[in-house]
């Protein structure tokens, strides 16, 4: 078996793995971080799309809401290009207390978040889709945050500080010796290979899957409890601004400008199984009817695309039973130590948490590993920026429009709705080396606009079987995963305007290409019934 | 208020049909349209009945059985012998029609199996000349050419799966070539390239030296959209040996051929289409409709009719729609949609190639092709319904689109026809008696 030595082995890469990789590299710690899929395809990738004021936080949870106050300034500093800045309303709907309103205040005074209220008419001419009938608004500092910049840009500067970014590879086992872990055998999931690291620590960072992993090493009365939540892509940006309804923590209470579209969100769900977490019709009309009050007509826009995310809430045996809702369990995070909790050294949990304090979190973890190893190293992540975010400045919603305007004559134009041009999906798809257009499709948000792919996906198939030279069987096989992997984010919300797009997809993939009768399923066929035709 | 005998509601294929169907056996029609249909996006192949769902390869011979299976369905109102009768009439009006001698060829009784712009060969029965000579039943080698400039075909990719079927080798070559200069050229802009001789010339030269002896040749269905006859002749005869196209990502060349042909032969007959006529609703006296209202910019006009066809397509076209309360609507008239399932039943499955409940929804009708509500009764005397509004199929799956609002479109003309027919025969009868 192959083998591989590191100081430091990272488990998982999310925000929390790519931020922590970042981190020790920049430490000068000798680093690999593993995922068993691509970056943030976990909860990361799964997530609201929102850089949190605190707000949320502030009635309920001061430290959660002092550390979004922080790490969402800083978050603004180092990571600019991933961050949108949109300002944030919070707002009473006629359904609400406006007295909370006065709880929300004093809160965000105690926790040094810069809100104020302004008049109702205001608001209304900021965001003219508002429910005319709010009876208060605030404004808060929230923002939009782009996370797979976030990541790749981190997982980059960690690289670049001579982290090994393995993607694609499943930790199966951790090995235990001398007290403590000593590193994990893993298995390529594209090749099916097995590695074996030694690493003179272990972080574990994999979120809604910590448990399995510990499990690993044998520690018991770990759980983790999945609280899944959904949210759904309405095409346009219904608001500019995100708009949060002012109340404690409800169904679809948020909605989120996100490039060009808006994201509504969320709900809490206690699932079973990480893996498992289908989206019901249920659960979309709650989140519709949540929109409504924030946004009325909000059933008449079009639905793009609905997705699900797993909180990763703890449950652990030994610190008392958790609440039943698992929005009530803190969401802020917390570092296990497993030399304290079960005499396993070497090792540590990230447990909780959000993407806004992710930085935070990487900090945590990093000191943590310092003390247990006496090899304090201070950490340089608040005023250092990884690459991709030189220039200083926010993304903006018109920049692929303005890069798209550059080139508009010497360029063809592979995804209309997203308007991704054909030389820079050629690059990503050399420079990844993949074979896998879902991996371009995050990376580059190909097929991810108003018509899902319908056009996009077989102009990609064929510039992709042309890149990276597959067989016809590749090409297939990829361009099938992806159909699937795009119906399953839009079936739960198929009416209006996106039914009509599905079945004209539908014609497209079924009726004019004939994708369902692609040869390698014809493979099933009986040999004579091919002959015999 | 203008009247005529019949206002056609929707100009793809089973609106255009019917109607000139209707003028040519002497009524007065009116056809009106939101925009132009699916033809202008479909392969324009007349598909009769692909999958059932195993692979057919008689098509009108299975009709009876696969009828049988799916009650509702469009085919079991029309019949077998409503396709046989449609088939034909279709393929005819393109003799002397405004793109002869460009014709149709093959039959309902088999189908062709012809390359997709993916490498898949799709069954087909009735399809355009420059397409026929794709036909890979008995496999075959074959040069797919495309060109860098038009994203919306790939012949390599479409090569490297066809030479996965037995017996087909294939190999596809991209051509440089672009019209103007440009470098993003949809298959419109290649087809108006092809119409000009000096670039039919140049491609026919980068070509020319790369064929192996036994190759045929395959073009992205772009072969010229004035005179695609003489485009595709051409080519023939200068690469010497036969070319064929294959469809492409929309727009579609072919099924522009198919709507300026019959819109053609509809205004020979002395009708028209309006198109930008939003058609929000009917006037009627009981169940029998006067006339269909029209939104054209900010007005509504009423236009008077005996009968109404309506041909508005399915949810592809917006003839048909769902709101997100699960409430089904046809847009034009108003009319029950039938097949969709009750607020928290499933409407669709997780599998995208699996089964989806709501798959078959539309407008439901009784034998003579009039709509009918959920107790089965007739909604509108003097409507019939036509084409992919009508519920009871999954048409992509079936490959049996164009089938159905073909054979549709023309039976409804037909019993239109027959019906005002035999009223002015009682007419004629009353007086003379
Ligand atoms: C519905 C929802 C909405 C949210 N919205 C927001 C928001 O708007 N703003 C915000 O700040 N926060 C938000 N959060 C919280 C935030 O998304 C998460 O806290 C954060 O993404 C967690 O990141 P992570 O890296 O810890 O976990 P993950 O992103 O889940 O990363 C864990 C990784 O571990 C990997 N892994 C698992 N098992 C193995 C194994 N055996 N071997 C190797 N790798 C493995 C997984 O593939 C995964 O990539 C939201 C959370 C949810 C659920
Ligand atoms: C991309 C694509 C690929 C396809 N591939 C195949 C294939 O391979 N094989 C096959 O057999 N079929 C295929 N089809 C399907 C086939 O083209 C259609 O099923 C068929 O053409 C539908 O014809 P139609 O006349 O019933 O409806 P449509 O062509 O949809 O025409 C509807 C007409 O009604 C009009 N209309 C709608 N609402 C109103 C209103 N309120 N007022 C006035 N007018 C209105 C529209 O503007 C339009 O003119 C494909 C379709 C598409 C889009």
């Amino acid at each position: 078996m192959a083998r591989l030595q590191a100081d430091v082995l990272i488990i998982g890469g999310g925000a929390t793995g790519a931020a922590t990789a970042w981190d020790a590299a920049l430490r000068g710690f000798d680093v690999v971080l593993v995922d068993r899929a691509d970056l943030a395809e976990g909860t990361s990738g799964r997530f609201h799309g929102l850089l949190h004021s605190g707000g949320r936080y502030v009635v309920k949870d001061r430290v959660a809401a002092e550390e979004c106050v922080a790490e969402n300034a800083i978050v603004r500093r180092i990571l600019p290009d991933a961050v949108e800045d949109t300002g944030g309303l919070f707002v009473t709907t006629p359904d609400d207390d406006p007295a909370y309103g006065d709880r929300f205040m004093e809160g965000c005074r105690a926790a040094g978040l810069p809100a104020e209220e302004i008049p109702v008419a205001e608001a209304l001419r900021m965001e003219p889709r508002l429910n005319p009938g709010i009876q208060r608004a605030f404004t808060v500092p929230d923002g939009a945050i782009d996370v797979w910049k976030s990541v790749w840009s981190l997982a980059a500067g960690a690289a670049a500080h001579g982290a090994r970014i393995l993607t694609y590879h499943k930790v199966l086992d951790l090995h235990v010796g001398d007290g403590g872990v000593t590193g994990a055998r893993v298995r390529n999931e594209l090749t099916g290979e097995e590695l074996d690291i030694e690493a003179g620590f272990t972080l574990n960072a994999s979120g809604a899957w910590a448990a399995q992993i510990v499990h690993m090493a044998g520690i018991e009365g770990i759980g983790v409890i999945p609280g899944k939540g959904i949210m759904i892509a309405m095409n346009h940006r219904l608001v500019n601004t995100v708009v949060n309804r002012c109340t404690m923590p409800a169904d679809g209470d948020i909605l989120v400008p996100i490039r060009t579209v808006s994201a509504i969100g969320t709900t809490d769900i206690r699932a079973a199984d990480p893996d498992e977490i289908p989206v019901t019709q249920q659960e979309v009309d709650q989140m519709l009817d949540g929109g409504e009050r924030l946004v009325p007509g909000l059933r008449q826009a079009r639905a793009l695309r609905v997705w699900a995310g797993v909180r990763p809430l703890f449950q652990d045996d030994r610190s008392g039973p958790a609440a039943a809702d698992t929005r009530d369990v803190s969401r802020g995070h917390a570092v296990v130590d497993h030399a304290e909790r079960d005499g396993v050294r070497r090792l540590l949990t990230m447990s909780g948490g959000k993407l806004t304090t992710m930085r935070l979190m990487a900090q945590d973890l990093v000191d943590a590993m310092c003390r247990q190893l006496g090899d304090e190293r201070p950490c340089r992540t608040e005023h250092e920026r990884p690459p991709g975010h030189e220039d200083g400045r926010h993304m903006q919603i018109g920049d692929r429009l303005r890069r798209r305007e550059a080139t508009l004559r010497d360029e063809q134009l592979i995804c209309e709705c997203e308007l991704i041009g054909r030389s820079r999906l050629e690059q990503t798809m050399q420079t990844r080396g993949t074979l896998n257009l879902d991996d371009v499709r995050r990376q580059l948000r190909l097929g991810m606009g108003p018509c899902q792919g319908g056009f996009c996906i077989y102009r990609a198939t064929g510039i992709l079987h042309g890149v990276e030279r597959l067989d016809g069987e590749e090409a297939s096989a990829s361009l099938t995963s992806f159909l699937q992997e795009r119906w399953k984010g839009v079936w739960p919300i198929l009416y209006g305007d996106q039914l009509r797009q599905a079945r004209l997809d539908d014609w497209i993939f079924q009726g004019l290409l004939d994708v369902e009768h692609l040869p390698e399923a014809a493979a099933v066929v009986p040999d004579e019934e091919l002959s015999a035709s | 208020m203008s009247r005529h005998d019949v206002v056609v509601v929707g100009a793809g294929m089973a609106g255009l049909t019917a109607a000139v169907r209707l003028a040519e056996g002497g009524a007065t029609v009116l056809v009106l349209a939101k925009g132009v249909g699916a033809t202008h996006l479909s392969p324009a192949t007349i598909d009769v009945l692909g999958y059932a769902p195993d692979r057919v390869d008689r098509p009108l011979e299975a009709l009876a059985a696969f009828a049988e299976r799916h009650p509702g369905h469009p085919y079991g109102v029309v019949g077998a012998a409503g396709v046989a009768a449609a088939v034909p009439w279709f393929a005819e009006r393109f003799a002397d029609g405004p793109l002869a001698p460009y014709a149709y060829t093959g039959t309902a009784d088999e189908n062709l199996l012809l390359p997709t712009a993916v490498g898949v060969l799709r069954p087909s029965a009735v399809v355009p000349e420059t397409m026929a000579g794709g036909d890979l039943r008995d496999g075959g080698e074959v040069c797919v050419v495309g060109f860098r400039a038009l994203k919306d075909f790939h012949p390599r990719l479409a090569a490297d799966n066809l030479s996965r079927h037995p017996g087909v080798t294939a190999r596809g070559i991209e051509l440089d070539c672009v019209p103007e200069g440009r470098v993003d050229v949809n298959a419109l802009g290649f087809a108006r390239a092809f119409d000009d001789a000096a670039f039919r010339k140049d491609v026919v030269a980068r070509v020319a030296g790369r064929l192996h002896a036994e190759e045929r040749v395959a073009f992205p269905a772009v072969l010229g959209i004035a005179d695609p006859h003489a485009v595709w002749s051409e080519l023939q005869d200068r690469l010497g040996r036969p070319v064929f196209e294959i469809p492409t990502l929309p727009p579609s060349v072919p099924g522009m051929r198919v709507f300026a042909t019959l819109r053609e032969r509809l205004r020979r007959a002395g009708s028209r289409v309006v198109l930008n006529n939003v058609v929000t609703g009917a006037e009627h006296r009981g169940g029998t409709v006067t006339g269909v209202r029209a939104r054209v910019g900010l007005r509504d006009v009423v236009h008077g009719a005996d009968w109404v066809v309506l041909a508005t397509g399915g949810f592809a076209s917006g003839g048909v729609e769902l709101d997100s309360r699960w409430a089904g609507r046809e847009v034009a008239l108003g009319l029950p949609v039938a097949g969709i399932p009750a607020p928290g039943e499933e409407r669709f499955g997780p599998a995208y190639f699996g089964e989806h409940p709501m798959a078959r929804a539309g407008v439901a009708v009784d034998a003579d092709q009039r709509p009918v509500g959920a107790d089965g009764a007739r909604v509108f005397d003097n409507v019939l319904v036509a084409g992919a509004t009508l519920a009871g199929a999954e048409p992509w799956r079936e490959k049996s689109g164009e089938g159905i609002s073909l054979a549709t479109g023309h039976r409804a003309a037909g019993l239109i026809l027959d019906a005002a027919g035999s009223a002015q025969r009682s007419a004629v009868a009353a007086t003379e008696g």
